[in-house]
């Protein structure tokens, strides 16, 4: 039952980002069946026979005691994968046709991930919120209080000025010196080969880099009964514009659009998710612990001092 | 086409709300933010093209919405002739007045077969299924026929109208017309055929008005011009006599439309010429003819003065008015019994002197007291007197009261010794007082004069003489339900007339002899003699000459006041062709007859009297001058007056009938409203698809 606290309409309700997140998250793991390859804290793996030069402190002495064997205990892995999200605060993120806006959504999957990472996962997890330049950054760590203190940075995320990614993204590769995993939550309204080139540089430092593409419904097949003047919420340029127009070659343009970033995307090693504000938050956290998995094959089966 | 409220019309102005809404309405744009232009294009629609009509067949079925409503409101209706002429009622009066026998224009046969062929040709010409009504305008307007469509019934009315001796006139069918129209409400086409007489136009030209929906036509039949006739206007003779040598008959020859000629006047009894005089009428004038002594036999004769040319011709054209008829009888003379007190000698001494100067000495008096009268039989006197009598044996009081209620009659004078009694013999009623104006206050003259008196009652007829005549006394009598004749200047009745039965009992409050009034000195009293004498003895009703469609009273009619029944005894009428005209039925109730034909009548009453009464035509009739044609033009309203045009456009609007397509607009309206509702939720399926 706790699934339906994913949908973003229903958190709309919810006013405290800690208690959005951990309400999507812990509806999201109830929901979850258990898996091999998924696991959590300090979880016993497999035994494995003494070879010279193991570590002697993972030697599972009592068994030693009991069969005269000498066995090594083994773990799954607990290697942390650093988490930073890259969030978009441009003002076209405050675009919606209904209750929940496109920044909105992005604080609910960012807290969410937030909480996944630091509560359940024990990664550090850092946010840096831009749009033409970096307006906030908290570096990622698990230290006491950082969840709080991302949940606070997203807070204070209120959309302002347009989206520029070169000139934030040339920073980001300062704070970025560990490698990790990148999420960036945007609405990428910028030519695909912009945008890739903006952040393929990411993940030069063998991050893994996942763009989440966040657009509201309407803005994919937008709705016109007659010739409208459209406002850009970034530049407040105005255009008028027939439905006829909207029905034909803005749906083409759009498609052509979204696969180009996605092909692009994916060509660049990176990956590539659209997520529409209408839909719930559980694929961007799947998307989010099968990336973590993907990602280091080895981790998730390295034993504690063993591998 | 025309509306019932036109002035909703306005709302045809709302058309403008469904062409603003498609057609004039400002494409309202508000700006709507969106995240990026990035994939937008300017597209900029025409002004033409935004301005352009949309949805074509909704804008019509709107714009056909708001017209229908205004129209429906306007309440459209339609004028139409759903009058068809079948619907017409067809009117065809024939004028059978005397003046119809007169010979027509083609000389072949008189002005009514003129007419009634020119009716058989108008209804021959109605077509199937209209109905048609025959009306006869003779002394009074006869319907024959019920409106039918048998055109056999239709025909034969019209033949079956017989020459008639009556005095039409055109108010009489102005007014009948009027009161079908209150009854009937279709168009009438009224088609009256007569010789236009002038005499026929009643004194008032607005009496012969036709109402709204009755539209006249005039067939004049008959020469175009007037005819010159002679006629016998009047005949002044005796209704009875005694004395065939006294008695005098006085006829006034009349001439309309003529020239001075000299006419033969012929004095005929029973068939015979007794007389025959020359008399030089003038041109378009009269001439009186008196013939001294009057020939005739013991009993009733039929009498006419005639006239012819001088060669003893016929004296016009118009041969039915050449004659007069008048009845007379001779007989003895009848006696008068006057029952008097022996005391008394003025009263029978004046009355019997009157009595004997007037009517023609066809009364005896004979007087007699009280006394005497005990066993005397009142039905063998033409009537009794009873002259200030105090008492009255009671079986001579008895005999005259049954004597009265079978048609007898009784005069009493009551004198001053009646007022030493209350009791009136005979009468009933009773003297309250006696006034003695002689004894009077000191500024009155001693007596008191007339006041007011019925001249309708025939014992008023000549009153004139009254009016200086002095009463010294009067017995204040209380009239009851009784006809009041005369009374004095102080109110007091002095004459009453009261029905008993079949009889009359004649009340005189006052004397006969010259003390209680100086009547009996006067002159007047003469002629009141003479006319109450007549009256009482019934001579009045049944002698002398009437006119056509008079009429007279067979029996008393049932007294309302007192609840006496009329006789049941039948009365017994031989009209001038010798049949009887009442039933049997008819004759054991009716109270009068119409004497509508010209000739005598032989009439038994139903007091058991006969009579021989003549009956003549209206000398009205013998007129024959012609309605000028102006004059009928405005009657039949083509003389385009204000009031002629308004008859004829009533009529007019009367053949229209008047639908009203309210209901047509409704159902139309209704019909685009559910369009409307279809294709506005299509248009909007259409969108919703889209989207």
């Amino acid at each position: 039952m706790l699934q339906r606290f994913l949908d973003p309409a229903v958190l709309h309700g919810i006013s405290s980002l800690d208690l959005v997140a951990k309400t999507v998250v812990d509806g999201f793991v109830a929901g979850l069946h258990r898996s091999p390859d998924f696991g959590f804290s300090l979880e016993f793996a497999e035994y494995r026979a003494y070879s010279p030069g193991d570590d002697l402190r993972h030697v599972d002495w009592n068994l030693f005691a009991r069969t005269e064997r000498c066995y090594l205990k083994r773990y799954r892995g607990e290697t942390n994968s650093q988490l930073t999200l890259l969030l978009d605060a441009s003002n076209s993120m405050k675009y919606t046709s209904h209750a929940v806006t496109k920044m909105d959504y992005a604080r609910y999957m960012a807290a969410s991930l937030m909480y996944l990472s630091l509560h359940n996962q024990r990664d550090p997890a850092g946010l840096i919120v831009f749009d033409d330049e970096v307006r906030n950054y908290i570096r990622p760590s698990t230290r006491q209080g950082q969840l709080y203190r991302l949940l606070a940075g997203l807070e204070q995320a209120e959309p302002a000025a347009r989206t520029d990614f070169g000139k934030p993204m040339k920073h980001f590769q300062q704070f970025l010196n560990r490698r990790g995993i990148v999420l960036v939550i945007s609405d990428f309204y910028e030519q695909p080969e912009t945008i890739v080139k903006a952040i393929e540089p990411l993940r030069f430092h063998g991050s893994e880099v996942v763009l989440f593409h966040i657009l509201d419904p309407k803005e994919i097949r937008p709705e016109l009964k007659g010739p409208v003047i459209l406002v850009d919420l970034e530049t407040d340029r105005k255009l008028e514009v027939i439905p006829d127009y909207v029905k034909t070659q803005y749906r083409a343009k759009m498609d052509h659009h979204l696969e180009e970033l996605r092909d692009r995307t994916q060509a660049a090693g990176m990956g590539y998710h659209l997520l529409t504000t209408d839909k719930p938050l559980d694929r961007a956290l799947t998307e989010y612990l099968s990336l973590r998995q993907s990602a280091w094959p080895g981790a998730g089966r390295t034993v504690r001092g063993g591998a | 086409m025309g509306f019932l409220a036109p002035w909703f019309l306005a709302g045809l102005l709302a058309v403008g709300l469904p062409v603003f809404v498609h057609l004039l309405r400002k494409q309202t744009m508000q700006p709507r933010p969106v995240s990026s232009l990035m994939f937008f294009e300017q597209g900029t629609q025409s002004s033409i093209r935004k301005k352009r009509l949309r949805y074509l067949l909704l804008f019509a079925l709107r714009v056909a919405l708001v017209l229908l409503l205004a129209l429906a409101f306007a309440r459209p209706f339609f004028r139409h002739k759903t009058v068809l002429a079948s619907d017409k009622l067809l009117l065809v009066a024939v004028d059978d007045s005397f003046s119809m026998n007169a010979a027509g224009a083609t000389g072949g046969g008189t002005r009514l077969d003129e007419a009634k062929r020119g009716a058989l040709e108008v209804l021959a010409g109605k077509s199937a299924g209209q109905k048609a009504q025959v009306i006869a305008l003779g002394g009074q307007m006869s319907l024959l026929t019920q409106p039918v469509e048998d055109a056999g019934q239709l025909r034969a009315a019209v033949e079956g109208i017989q020459p008639g001796d009556g005095h039409a006139t055109f108010g009489e069918l102005g007014r009948g017309m009027r009161a079908m129209a209150e009854t009937v409400h279709t168009p009438m086409e009224l088609h009256l055929f007569s010789d236009m007489q002038e005499p026929n136009m009643p004194g008032n030209f607005a009496d012969m008005v036709m109402p709204g929906n009755v539209a006249l036509v005039l067939h004049r039949v008959g020469p175009a011009t007037a005819m010159p006739n002679w006629t016998v206007e009047s005949v002044q003779a005796p209704g009875q006599l005694v004395d065939t040598k006294k008695a005098r008959v006085i006829a006034v020859v009349a001439g309309h439309g003529t020239p001075a000629a000299t006419r033969t006047v012929s004095l005929v009894v029973n068939g015979e010429v007794k007389a025959t005089k020359k008399v030089d009428v003038p041109a378009n004038g009269r001439a009186t003819v008196v013939f001294e002594g009057l020939d005739v036999p013991y009993g009733e004769s039929r009498c006419a003065v005639r006239i012819s040319d001088a060669n003893g011709g016929g004296a016009d054209g118009f041969s039915n008015d050449d004659a007069s008829n008048f009845a007379v009888k001779r007989a003895d003379p009848e006696r008068v019994l006057f029952v008097h007190q022996a005391s008394d000698s003025r009263s029978p001494l004046y009355f019997g002197a009157a009595l004997a100067a007037a009517a023609q000495a066809s009364f005896v008096l004979q007087p007699i007291t009280p006394e005497q009268a005990s066993d005397i039989d009142p039905s063998k006197y033409a009537f009794v007197v009873l002259s200030d009598v105090p008492s009255v044996p009671s079986i001579l009081e008895h005999t005259l009261e049954r004597n009265v209620e079978d048609g007898g009659s009784v005069l009493v004078a009551t004198g001053m010794t009646e007022s030493h009694r209350e009791h009136i013999p005979v009468f009933g009623g009773n003297v309250a007082d006696g006034h003695f104006y002689s004894r009077g206050a000191l500024e009155s003259d001693g007596f008191t004069t007339m006041g007011a008196s019925d001249a309708a009652h025939p014992s008023m007829k000549d009153a004139n003489g009254w009016q200086g005549t002095k009463f010294f006394y009067a017995a204040a009598v209380d009239p009851g339900s009784a006809r009041v004749v005369a009374k004095l200047a102080d109110g007091t009745p002095l004459l009453i007339d009261k029905q008993l039965g079949e009889g009359h009992v004649l009340l005189f409050a006052s004397g006969f002899d010259n003390l209680t009034n100086d009547l009996p000195l006067s002159p007047a009293f003469v002629a009141f003699v003479d006319q109450t004498a007549r009256y009482l003895s019934d001579e009045e009703r049944v002698s002398g000459a009437r006119v056509v469609d008079s009429f007279v009273q067979l029996r008393n009619p049932v007294n309302q006041a007192t609840g006496a029944a009329a006789s049941k005894a039948t009365v017994d009428i031989i009209g001038p062709d010798g049949k009887r005209p009442l039933s049997l039925k008819e004759a054991a109730a009716a109270e009068s007859f119409q004497l509508a034909h010209a000739g005598f009548y032989q009439i038994h009453f139903a007091n058991g009297r006969d009579a021989l009464i003549a009956v003549n035509p209206d000398r009205r009739e013998s007129d024959l001058a012609l309605i000028p044609e102006d004059v009928l033009k405005l009657w039949s309203g083509s003389a385009g007056t204000g009031e002629a045009q308004s008859t004829q456009e009533a009529a007019t609007d009367a053949t229209k009938s008047v639908s009203s397509l309210w209901w047509w607009v409704m159902l139309l309206l209704l019909m685009a409203a559910l369009a409307e509702s279809a294709l506005a939720s299509r248009y909007l399926g259409t969108q919703r698809e889209e989207l």
